[in-house]
């Protein structure tokens, strides 16, 4: 079974950490990995810098660039992760745009990652009906597990569109906004958060997009299967270098 | 060639040959007309000499291209008139359509009065049935049969008889298949074609289904049956109905983006189609933009380059430049869509000036995305936002120019996803920006149309040229003319330093397929998919990738591509202004820099986009010049 799958299935709220690959050091991706595993983290997201991040904000956009500049690639990312399934366990998944897998091969891509033991990909720029018409096959081929995005704006009808198309979880978007833009839940998100829930979708969700502490977690999680903290997160590294990740991830799960 | 060999039996088409069937357009009336529809090369053009009807033709046929042939149409003339007519318009082929007996048609083949030998073509009709035994005494008189439908009139009743009805034809002499053919028959036509019945059939005869009123026909319905009939593929140019043009276009958007384009595209062709749309779009461009610009000969410009140059006069533009003709589109798509903030990126600061203006003409809150290094090297564009009452925001990541403000531009979007609309101001982004925006800017082309007619007594000039930054100038330049295979359309992209010098804005020559805001088109990018800086010395040209229909337009080689260096392009903008007294955009000037590069024949009628006035960048030829 696909490890997203298994973790999702787990009787608990899930807590999933963002970090750009190749960030603050080019060599870091490894052991960020290993020590967020070791701290509790259920699930990783690993982000492939891109030069364009259009969905980000300057956080994120400002760890890209840098990691870019540090020499950071699709071919390095896949070289260090290279036996990263001897020493970790947890679900890994990718997230990056979509231009940087066209031009390495979406199903050259693909099959790297399973030979990797990546189980799934975040692309927000490719959007469900692409995928759906032209690259499911191909990422089915490989069992990975591709997550989509919803929004506050997004309709009924859409959602229901793509819970048919996900097999693993949705990606709820707290609110209208890129990556690290706002903190903190309002009414409106709540109110949200509850209509996504009475729906009572296939694939569980996990929310993202302004979660940054504990309070925000837990507020997060009374709603959803889990939460995704990215900006949070980078910024902590930014400041505090890589070596008190266990600081930051008992702040959020005291 | 003798009359008596002329059909032996090798003439029988095999199923090969059946693909090439030859097409006769009949009931041609009007001049113009006639030569649109020549330039689809049919194989004969029909005029009818008959008075009885509304396509009766009375008028002179204009030069048409060789391998057409005339066919005249006759009811029961006198011989002797059928001959003046044949010497008279130089016709190939007459077409008999009366109860002309074989011995008419004898005298025609035999006569000495004829100034070169014709094809002689009998029409039967057919209502049910039909007694082919009147076909024999026929055989050795004329050239072809000519299979209509039975009805009051003697052709032209606009309705098909039963095909099958010739599975018993008994000749081997090919006939032409007529009545009532419209673009709904291709299937029909082809299902016949691979029939018994159509083993000698040698030609498809249309007029009545492919007319907007008798005598005119419709262009690009006929093309289109034309080019189904062939099997050709049609290349199209324009925008499909999925968003792509080929293999580029498409709307790569984060989901957040959705609701925004997705609303975008359920309306913008419906709103386009409102005509209190169109009315107010028309009279802004008439009143307050000052259009339609002229359409100028350039003739001290045209003398030195021993060519025609026409320049259309898009600096003269309310703004000074083409920009505006968009912007007022989409800020009236805005208001309709229920729209009160307006976003917009900008690269020399056209654009931004452009939508600053709608957004005052409005009464709506404006915000445009600067790269920080556009905002220094554009300095005057920037004050005139702030006087139309702007907020211009720095673009500080990236390569902090054009690129980098459409990033900015569409973050603040995502985060403004209800009130705000998004005015792209090149043929970029995702479905449907790339079609919209040149759908405002094609009154660019359709406006030459006329305006080319008028001075040149023609609609198609022999080349449009226009400069591409994201391509919405040229797109406008060239919209109308996508289909029109005579027209050469040039692209003119930015070189830069030089093409191998690393300082490139050559998108079609540096770029291969990729995704960029939002669209997939020839983008500038690392091996690792990351997009690459551009540089340019013009702002409007500084951008990594070109839109998606340029893409294909540069993929298919329907247009040309040629890239101009800056110092070339600096050196044309400054010809221009002592030649021609007007000075360019830096942008323009590229596109004037392939004279220098190309060489035009002396009768060839070169149509350029000259797309914004240099006022703006002043300060760079001032410096560049050290004048
Ligand atoms: C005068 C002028 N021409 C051309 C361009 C290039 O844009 P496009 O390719 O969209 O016409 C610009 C862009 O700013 C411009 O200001």
């Amino acid at each position: 079974m696909n490890r997203i799958v298994s973790k999702l299935n787990e009787d608990k709220k899930l807590l999933s950490i963002y970090f750009t690959a190749g960030y603050p050091e080019i060599n870091d991706t490894v052991s960020i990995i290993q020590d967020l595993e070791k701290n509790g983290v259920d699930m990783i997201e690993i982000g492939l810098p891109f030069s364009d991040p259009l969905a980000d904000g300057p956080t994120i956009q400002d760890s890209s660039t840098a990691a870019l500049k540090n020499g950071m690639t699709t071919e390095v990312l896949f070289k260090q992760l290279e036996g990263i399934r001897d020493t970790v366990s947890i679900p890994l998944i990718i997230m990056g745009y979509f231009n940087p897998m066209f031009q390495y091969g979406v199903e050259a891509f693909c099959k790297k990652c399973q030979e990797l033991g990546v189980d799934g990909l975040i692309i927000p720029d490719l959007p469900v009906d692409v995928y759906h018409n032209e690259y499911q096959a191909i990422f089915e081929k490989y069992g990975l597990i591709n997550v989509f995005l919803i929004t506050p704006q997004t309709s009924d009808a859409r959602i229901r569109y793509i819970d048919s198309i996900s097999n693993g979880f949705i990606y709820m978007v707290s609110s209208a906004s890129t990556t690290g833009a706002k903190s903190g839940f309002g009414d409106e998100q709540t109110a949200y958060f509850e209509r996504i829930g009475k729906m009572n979708l296939n694939n569980p969700q996990v929310i993202g997009f302004g979660i940054s502490n504990n309070e925000t977690f837990t507020q997060a999680t009374k709603y959803a299967k889990g939460a995704i903290i990215g900006s949070a997160f980078v910024k902590h590294v930014t400041k505090h270098g890589v070596k008190t990740i266990d600081s930051f991830t008992k702040s959020i799960l005291n | 060639m003798k009359r008596d060999t002329k059909h032996t039996p090798q003439q029988v088409l095999s199923p090969l040959e059946k693909s090439k069937l030859k097409i006769k357009v009949c009931g041609m009336k009007y001049q113009d007309n006639i030569e649109s529809v020549a330039a689809l090369q049919p194989d004969y053009l029909g005029f009818i000499f008959y008075k009885e009807t509304p396509r009766h033709f009375d008028t002179k046929i204009p030069e048409i291209p060789e391998g057409i042939k005339k066919v005249g149409v006759f009811v029961n003339e006198d011989v002797s008139t059928v001959i003046e007519k044949i010497n008279e318009f130089k016709l190939d082929a007459v077409q008999l359509h009366g109860e002309e007996a074989p011995y008419y048609c004898s005298i025609l083949r035999s006569t000495n009065l004829l100034s070169k030998p014709i094809e002689i073509i009998k029409v039967f009709s057919i209502k049910d049935e039909f007694n082919f035994e009147v076909l024999e005494a026929f055989e050795n008189v004329c050239d072809y049969f000519l299979f209509d439908t039975k009805g009051k009139l003697p052709g032209g009743n606009g309705y098909r008889f039963d095909w099958s009805v010739l599975n018993d034809y008994p000749s081997t002499k090919p006939f032409f298949l007529s009545g009532g053919i419209g673009i709904d028959q291709i299937d029909d036509i082809k299902n016949f074609i691979v029939s018994k019945a159509s083993k000698y059939c040698y030609a498809i005869d249309v007029n009545s289904k492919f007319e907007t009123e008798p005598g005119l026909k419709n262009k690009s319905i006929l093309r289109e049956f034309i080019n189904k009939l062939h099997n050709k593929k049609t290349m199209n140019y324009n925008v499909d109905d999925k968003g792509y043009y080929g293999e580029f276009g498409g709307a790569f958007i984060p989901e957040m983006l959705h609701p925004n384009v997705e609303e975008l595209r359920q309306n913008y062709l419906k709103v386009m189609a409102e005509p209190d749309f169109q009315k107010e779009f028309d009279k802004l461009l008439k009143d307050y933009v000052g259009r339609p610009s002229p359409l100028y000969y350039a003739k001290r410009l045209s003398k030195k380059y021993n060519t025609k140059i026409y320049l259309k006069r898009e600096d003269l533009n309310h703004t000074g430049a083409h920009k505006i003709n968009n912007t007022i589109g989409q800020i009236l798509m805005a208001q309709r869509l229920g729209k009160t903030r307006i976003i917009a990126e900008t690269g020399a600061g056209q654009h931004g000036v452009a939508t600053a203006t709608v957004c005052a003409l409005m009464g709506m809150e404006c915000i445009v995305y600067m790269g920080e290094i556009d905002i220094a090297r554009q300095a005057p564009n920037v004050a005139r936002m702030k006087m139309l009452g702007a907020k211009v925001v720095p673009a500080l990541s990236g390569s902090r120019t054009l690129k980098d403000a459409t990033n900015e531009a569409i973050r603040d979007w995502i985060n403004n996803p209800v009130d705000t609309h998004y005015i792209i101001g090149s043929a970029i982004g995702p479905h449907p920006y790339p079609d919209m925006v040149t759908r405002f800017q094609a009154v660019i082309s359709e406006e030459i149309k006329w305006q080319l007619k008028e001075q040149e007594g023609r609609e198609n000039p022999d080349y449009v040229v226009a400069c591409i930054g994201g391509g919405s100038n040229a797109a406008g330049t060239y919209y109308h003319y996508l289909h029109e295979p005579d027209v050469g359309i040039i692209a003119v992209e930015a070189a830069g330093l030089g093409i191998d010098s690393g300082e490139s804005a050559a998108t079609s020559v540096l770029g291969k397929a990729g995704i960029i805001h939002g669209c997939k088109t020839l983008l500038m990018q690392t091996k690792d998919g990351q997009i690459t800086e551009p540089y340019s010395i013009s702002a409007g040209l500084d951008y990594p990738g070109v839109g998606p229909m340029h893409a294909h337009l540069s993929k298919t080689g329907r247009a040309e591509f040629l890239s101009i260096t800056d110092s070339d392009a600096m050196e044309a903008g400054l010809e221009l202004s002592k030649l021609e007294g007007i000075i360019p955009a830096i942008e323009t000037s590229h596109a004037f820099a392939i004279f220098k590069h190309k060489t035009f024949k002396p009768d060839d009628v070169v149509v350029m986009s000259l797309s914004g006035r240099g006022d703006k960048d002043l300060q760079n030829y001032i410096d560049y010049f050290k004048i």
